[in-house]
C-alpha cells in the first residue's frame, strides 16, 4: 500500500538536459499522507521506548518523584540544569503508564539483551527507509549523472529524509557509449542499463536497486542518448519494441548471456 | 593594352620568327602530320567522354553526398548546435543597475561568468581588459591566472539590465536580474537553448574548493616497488590470483568496449570541464581584483577624506610607525639569530636521524628481515623519524603557498596532511603523558601484574592443559606413552622456560619504568614496546607450536605416502602424479604396519598440535589488538574529520548537479512564442560534494580487507589443518597504511638544507623561488628543480 512498482517520470526543461526519476514513492494523496504520518509516529514512538527500557534497565530509577529541574528551589535561569531537565523528563516518560508498562519487561531481562534490542530497534526507527528513488540526470556537454536515495521526496513531504543521497557524475568525455544489457537474476533475464566509462575496471550499471522492467530502461536509454548526443534533440517516442537494440551488448560480462537483443 | 607595348610585342615575334625560321617551319610540319593521322580528332573525343563521365557520374555522387552528411553530421568541429551554456556565480551582488558582464569564453558558447562591472561602457572594459587595466595591483602574477585557468585572456560575454534597444554583438548575452531574482534570466541571440548552470563560489581564503575527483588524503601508491620485492611466496599466490581475476575481468570490459559502433571524439565544450572547475575556483579572487580596478575605468567618484577622517589617519599612522620601527629591530637583528639557530639544530636533528634510520633499514641481505619488519618499536620509532624529516619539507612547500594566489589549490591536500600528522602526534603525546605517569606511579604494581599474568597465563595455564592431554583428555583414549613422552618434553622446556622467567623477574619494574618514561615520546611507544614483550615472553608459545606443528607435519606427510603404498601406489615426483607401482610382499606387509602405528598415533600429536595452534592464535590476535591501536594512533584522519564537520567544501569529494525546478519543455513548445525569443532554459545548480566518509577511511577498509584475505582464506584453513606454518602477514603490507602519510623516498639531508635555506626571507620579498614540490606524492629527486610552475602543469 505505502509502495507501487517502481515507475518512470521525466523532468524535460529543454531539449538538452532531462532528469529520468524512478521512484517506489506512489504519487502523494491525502491517505498516503496520513499512512505515512502514521509510520513517523510509529518511529518516534519506538525511539522513546528505546530510551524508557534503556532507563529502566540501567540507572534504576527509585521513587516516583522525579529529580527537580531546580535544585535550589528557586526558578530562575542562573538555576536551570540541562542534565537534571533531561532526566526529569525522563523520569516522566519512566512513571506514565506505558513506561511502567515497558520498564519490568527492561528490567527483567538481561543487559546484553535490552542492548541489543534497543540497538535493532533504534536502527531499524531511524534508519529504515521505505521507497527507494533513482535518478539519471543527463547534461548535454556536462555528462551524467546517477543518483540514488533511499527514502523517495523530501522529509516534510513525509516520504522519509533524503540525507542518504548518493551521486556519482561521469563527465561526457569519459562515457564511451550508453547501452542495454542483459543478464540473468535469479531465474529471470533482466535488462539493464549500463554506462561504459572509460578507463574504468567496471562498466556503471544505472538504476543498481530498482533494476526496472526492459520498457522504462528502453524508453530511458532513447531518451539519455537524445539528450547527450543527437543534435535535434531527443525523440518523444516511448516505442516499446522496434530495431532499437543495436547497441545491445552481448558481451558475457557479469553473467549476461551470449545473446543480442533480438527486439 | 598600350598600342606602344602591343607595337614592341609585334616586334619582338617578328624578330623571333626571322631569327628561329628552322624552328617555325619544324612546328608547321608537326602540325599538318598531326592533322592527317587524326590526332586532333582523337583528342577532342576524349575530352568530350571525359567531360560526359563528370557530368554523369561525378557531379551526381558529390550531391548525393553533401546530402548524406547533411542528414546525419558526424563532424564534432561543428558543435554550434545551438545549445548555449552559461556559469553563473549564485553570490554574485545583484543589483538593477546595468552593468557589463565579464568572465571567460571557452567556446562560442560557453561562457563563464566571473564578475558583473556596473555602470560602466562594454567598449571601455573591452579596452582596459584588452590592455590588462583591469588587473592591475594584484598581489602575484597575473600570468598564473591565465596558466591555470585554460585561457589567454579574459573577455566581455555580455550586458546585464540593458534595454533591448541597445545593440549587441550577436555571441553576448543579455542578461536580466533583479535584486530579489536569485536566478538570471539570460538570452543571447546565437542560442536556441540554455543551460544556466548555477554555483557558489569557493571561498580561496578559506581553503575551499572544488575538483572532479575526491581529494586525496593519502600520498599515492608507492609501495609497490617494496611489494614485489618482499613478499614471501604466499603472499606473491594471493596478489598473482588477484592480478589474473583483474586482468580477465579486464579483458571483458574491453569486448564490450568494442561494441560500440561509433567511437565520438568529445566537443572542445566537453572537454572543458577540467578547465571549467579550475575557473570556478578562480572565480572569487578574479571578481575581488576586476572590482577593486573597476573605479578606473568607471565614472563613479571617488569621496575625498573627511579632515576628521584625516586625523585618525595620521595619528594612526603615527602609531603605525613607532611599530614597524620596534618590529624592524626585533626582525632584523633577532629574528635571523633564532631562525639561524633553529635551522641548525634541525640539521643535527636530521643527521642524527638519518644515522638511525639507516641501522633501523640495515638488511644483512636483500631478502632479509630488516630490524623495522621485526619489532614494532623499531617500525615505531622509524614512523616517527620520517615524519620528522618529512615536516621541514612539507613545511617549505606550505609557506610557498603563501607567494601564490589563494586559488590555487595544488597544495591544499598537503596542507591536509601536514597538520593531521603534527596533530596525531601532538596527541599520541598528550595520550602518552597521561599513560606514562600512570604507569610510572604504579610501576610495582604494573610490573606485580605483568608477572602474575605471566605465570597464570603463560606458564600455569599451558602446563596444566598439557597435563590434562596427558591424561586421556574429556575421554578421549589416546596412546599414554606418546602423551607421556610429549607431554613431559614440553613440561620439561616449560620448567626451564619459567626459571628464566624467574630471573627476569626483579627487572621487570625497570622495564615497566622505561615504558613508562618511554610514553612521554608518545603513547605509541609503550604500545609498541607492550606488543614487543609480549612476543618476547611467549617465545616458548612459538617455538611450541613449530615443534609441534612440525611434528603433525610429518606424520601426515609420512601418512599419505603409507597410504598410496596401503593401495599399491606411489607419487611420482617428476610427473607429480599417482602411479601404480609393484610393491613386494614384505614392503607391503612393512609399510602396512607401520601406516596402522602411524594412524592410532596420530589423535594423540593432533590434540597436542591443536593445543599450541590456538595459544599461538590467541597471541596473534593479541599483536593483532596492539599493532590496530598503533596504527589509529598513527593514521587516524582526525584533521580532516574535523574540517568535514566545520567545513566540508575544503573536502571536495567530486561535483553534484542538480536540476531545479522551471517549466517543462514540452509546455513551452506548444506554446505559439518563437524559439528565439525565449529559447528553452533549464537551471541547474552545481555544488561540491563533500568527501565521504568510507573515502576517508578508505585505508582502514583496505588494511582490513588484506588481513580478512590472509588470514580467512582457505588457504590458511588448510595450513592449519595439515600443519604447515601459517605464514605471519608481511608487516611492510600490513602497514602500508602507517606508511600512506611519507613518500616513498625520504629527501636526503643535503636536499633539506637546500629547501630550508630557500625560504624567502620575509613576505614582501615574494620573488618566484625554485621549491620542490612535495604534493600528490610525486617523487621528490625527479621534481626537485624543475621548479613550481611547471609542476602543476
Amino acid at each position: 500500500m505505502l509502495t507501487t512498482t517502481p515507475y518512470l517520470t521525466i523532468r524535460r526543461p529543454s531539449p538538452t538536459t532531462a532528469e529520468f526519476t524512478l521512484t517506489t514513492c506512489p504519487p502523494l494523496t491525502l491517505p498516503l499522507r496520513a499512512a505515512l504520518f502514521g509510520v513517523l509516529c510509529l518511529r518516534f514512538i519506538a525511539v522513546l521506548s528505546v530510551i524508557i527500557g534503556i532507563y529502566a534497565a540501567f540507572f534504576s530509577p527509585t521513587g516516583l518523584l522525579p529529580p527537580p529541574i531546580f535544585p535550589s528551589g528557586r526558578i530562575s535561569f542562573l538555576d536551570f540544569d540541562l542534565n537534571n531537565f533531561l532526566l526529569h523528563i525522563l523520569h516522566l516518560l519512566y512513571i506514565s503508564r506505558p513506561g511502567q508498562y515497558l520498564a519490568p519487561l527492561a528490567i527483567s531481562l538481561p543487559p546484553y539483551a535490552v542492548l541489543a534490542l534497543s540497538a535493532l530497534t533504534s536502527y531499524i526507527a531511524l534508519f529504515a527507509r521505505i521507497h527507494t528513488t533513482e535518478s539519471l540526470l543527463v547534461l548535454r556537454g556536462l555528462g551524467i549523472q546517477m543518483s540514488s536515495s533511499v527514502g523517495g521526496g523530501n522529509f516534510f513531504r513525509l516520504g522519509g529524509g533524503t540525507f542518504m543521497k548518493r551521486t556519482r557524475f561521469i563527465p561526457t568525455e569519459k562515457i564511451q557509449d550508453i547501452l542495454i544489457n542483459e543478464a540473468f537474476k535469479g531465474f529471470e533475464v533482466r535488462y539493464y542499463l549500463v554506462i561504459v566509462v572509460e578507463g574504468e575496471q567496471d562498466v556503471v550499471v544505472c538504476f543498481p536497486r530498482l533494476l526496472p522492467r526492459r520498457k522504462i530502461v528502453e524508453r530511458v536509454w532513447r531518451g539519455a542518448r537524445g539528450c547527450l548526443y543527437e543534435k535535434d534533440g531527443p525523440v518523444l517516442s516511448a516505442g516499446a519494441g522496434g530495431g532499437g537494440g543495436s547497441h545491445g551488448g552481448n558481451g558475457a560480462w557479469r553473467g549476461g548471456s551470449g545473446n543480442g537483443k533480438s527486439g | 593594352m598600350h598600342p606602344f607595348s602591343v607595337l614592341t610585342l609585334g616586334i619582338f615575334v617578328a624578330g623571333y620568327i626571322t631569327a628561329r625560321w628552322d624552328l617555325v617551319t619544324r612546328l608547321y610540319e608537326l602540325a599538318i602530320f598531326a592533322w592527317n593521322y587524326g590526332v586532333v580528332t582523337r583528342a577532342a573525343k576524349g575530352f568530350g567522354v571525359l567531360s560526359l563521365v563528370f557530368l554523369i557520374v561525378f557531379i551526381p555522387v558529390q550531391r548525393l553526398a553533401t546530402l548524406e552528411s547533411n542528414l546525419h553530421p558526424r563532424s564534432p568541429g561543428s558543435e554550434d548546435d545551438g545549445l548555449m551554456r552559461v556559469f553563473w556565480p549564485t553570490d554574485l551582488p545583484r543589483s538593477d543597475c546595468n552593468g557589463v558582464v565579464v568572465g571567460w569564453r571557452n567556446s562560442a558558447l560557453d561562457v563563464l561568468v566571473v564578475a558583473v562591472l556596473e555602470e560602466v561602457e562594454p567598449r571601455r572594459v573591452e579596452s582596459a581588459l584588452k590592455l590588462g587595466n583591469l588587473l592591475r595591483n594584484a598581489p602575484h602574477p597575473v600570468s598564473r591566472i591565465y596558466e591555470q585557468c585554460g585561457k589567454s585572456s579574459i573577455s566581455v560575454l555580455g550586458v546585464s539590465n540593458t534595454p533591448d534597444t541597445v545593440e549587441v554583438d550577436s555571441s553576448w548575452i543579455r542578461v536580466t536580474i533583479a535584486p530579489k531574482q536569485r536566478v538570471p534570466s539570460v538570452t543571447c541571440a546565437r542560442a536556441s537553448s540554455i543551460q544556466i548552470i548555477l554555483f557558489e563560489r569557493p571561498l580561496p581564503g578559506r581553503m575551499q574548493y572544488m575538483s572532479l575527483n575526491p581529494i586525496a588524503l593519502a600520498l599515492g601508491d608507492k609501495h609497490d616497488g617494496f611489494k614485489q620485492d618482499f613478499a614471501d611466496s604466499g603472499e606473491e599466490d594471493d596478489e598473482k590470483r588477484e592480478r589474473l581475476s583483474k586482468e580477465t575481468k579486464r579483458k571483458l570490459v574491453e569486448k564490450l568496449k568494442q561494441h560500440s559502433v561509433i567511437k565520438r571524439i568529445p566537443s572542445p565544450k566537453e572537454r572543458a570541464l577540467a578547465t571549467i572547475v579550475n575557473q570556478i575556483n578562480w572565480a572569487w579572487e578574479l571578481e575581488k581584483l576586476l572590482q577593486q580596478n573597476v573605479s578606473r575605468i568607471g565614472t563613479r567618484p571617488k569621496r575625498a577624506l573627511s579632515v576628521s577622517e584625516r586625523v585618525v589617519e595620521s595619528a594612526t599612522t603615527a602609531r603605525d610607525m613607532v611599530l614597524v620601527w620596534l618590529w624592524e629591530l626585533i626582525t632584523i637583528y633577532v629574528l635571523p639569530v633564532i631562525k639561524k639557530v633553529f635551522v641548525l639544530g634541525l640539521m643535527a636533528h636530521r643527521v642524527v636521524a638519518e644515522m638511525l634510520l639507516r641501522i633501523l633499514e640495515w638488511r644483512l641481505r636483500p631478502r632479509y628481515a630488516a630490524l623495522k619488519d621485526i619489532s614494532a618499536t623499531a617500525q615505531q620509532v622509524e614512523i616517527r623519524l620520517q615524519q620528522f624529516c618529512y615536516w621541514p619539507m612539507q613545511y617549505v612547500t606550505l609557506r610557498m603557498r603563501k607567494n601564490d594566489w589563494a586559488s590555487v589549490t595544488t597544495s591544499h591536500p598537503d596542507y591536509i596532511r601536514f597538520y593531521n600528522s603534527l596533530w596525531l602526534v601532538a596527541n599520541d603525546v598528550i595520550i602518552g603523558m597521561a599513560f606514562g605517569s600512570y604507569i610510572i606511579e604504579n610501576a610495582g604494581w604494573v610490573a606485580d601484574e605483568i608477572s602474575r599474568l605471566l605465570t597464570t597465563y603463560t606458564v600455569e595455564a599451558l602446563q596444566s592443559s598439557i597435563s590434562w592431554l596427558m591424561g586421556w583428555p574429556a575421554g578421549l583414549k589416546l596412546n599414554t606413552e606418546l602423551a607421556a613422552f610429549l607431554g613431559d618434553l614440553f613440561l620439561w622446556v616449560i620448567e626451564y622456560w619459567a626459571s628464566c622467567i624467574e630471573t627476569i623477574r626483579p627487572m621487570l619494574p625497570r622495564i615497566v619504568l622505561i615504558i613508562g618514561f618511554s610514553s612521554f615520546a608518545g603513547a605509541s611507544m609503550p604500545l609498541a614496546l607492550f606488543s614487543d614483550l609480549l612476543s618476547i615472553l611467549t617465545i616458548h608459545i612459538y617455538s611450541f607450536y613449530l615443534a609441534s606443528a612440525r611434528i603433525f607435519h610429518w606424520q601426515l606427510n609420512i601418512l599419505q605416502s603409507l597410504f598410496h603404498l596401503f593401495r599399491g601406489k606411489k607419487h611420482n615426483v617428476l610427473r607429480n602424479r599417482i602411479d601404480s607401482c609393484d610393491y613386494g610382499l614384505d614392503q607391503l606387509l612393512v609399510g602396512t604396519i607401520l601406516f596402522t602405528v602411524l594412524f592410532f598415533l596420530l589423535p594423540t600429536v593432533v590434540v597436542f598440535y591443536l593445543n599450541f595452534a590456538i595459544a599461538r592464535m590467541a597471541i596473534i590476535l593479541f599483536k593483532a589488538c596492539f599493532d590496530t591501536a598503533l596504527s589509529c594512533l598513527n593514521h587516524f584522519p582526525l584533521f580532516a574529520l574535523m574540517l568535514r564537520v566545520k567545513d566540508p567544501k575544503r573536502l571536495p569529494g567530486g561535483i553534484r548537479f542538480e536540476l531545479r525546478d522551471t517549466q517543462d519543455f514540452g509546455a513551452t513548445s506548444n506554446d505559439n512564442i518563437p524559439l528565439r525569443q525565449h529559447p528553452s532554459t533549464s537551471v541547474i545548480s552545481l555544488q561540491s560534494i563533500p568527501l565521504d566518509f568510507k573515502s576517508m577511511f578508505y585505508q582502514y577498509f583496505q588494511m582490513g580487507n588484506r588481513i580478512r584475505k590472509h588470514y580467512l582464506s582457505p588457504r590458511v584453513a588448510l595450513c592449519l589443518l595439515t600443519g604447515k606454518f601459517v605464514p605471519p602477514l608481511n608487516r611492510r603490507n600490513l602497514y602500508s597504511l602507517q606508511y600512506s602519510m611519507l613518500p616513498a623516498k625520504r629527501a636526503g639531508v643535503m636536499e633539506m638544507w637546500d629547501a630550508v635555506n630557500s625560504l624567502p626571507a620575509s613576505k614582501r620579498k615574494s620573488m618566484p623561488i625554485q621549491v620542490p614540490i612535495l604534493a600528490s606524492g610525486r617523487r621528490f629527486p625527479s621534481n626537485y628543480g624543475g621548479g613550481r610552475s611547471r609542476s602543476y602543469g
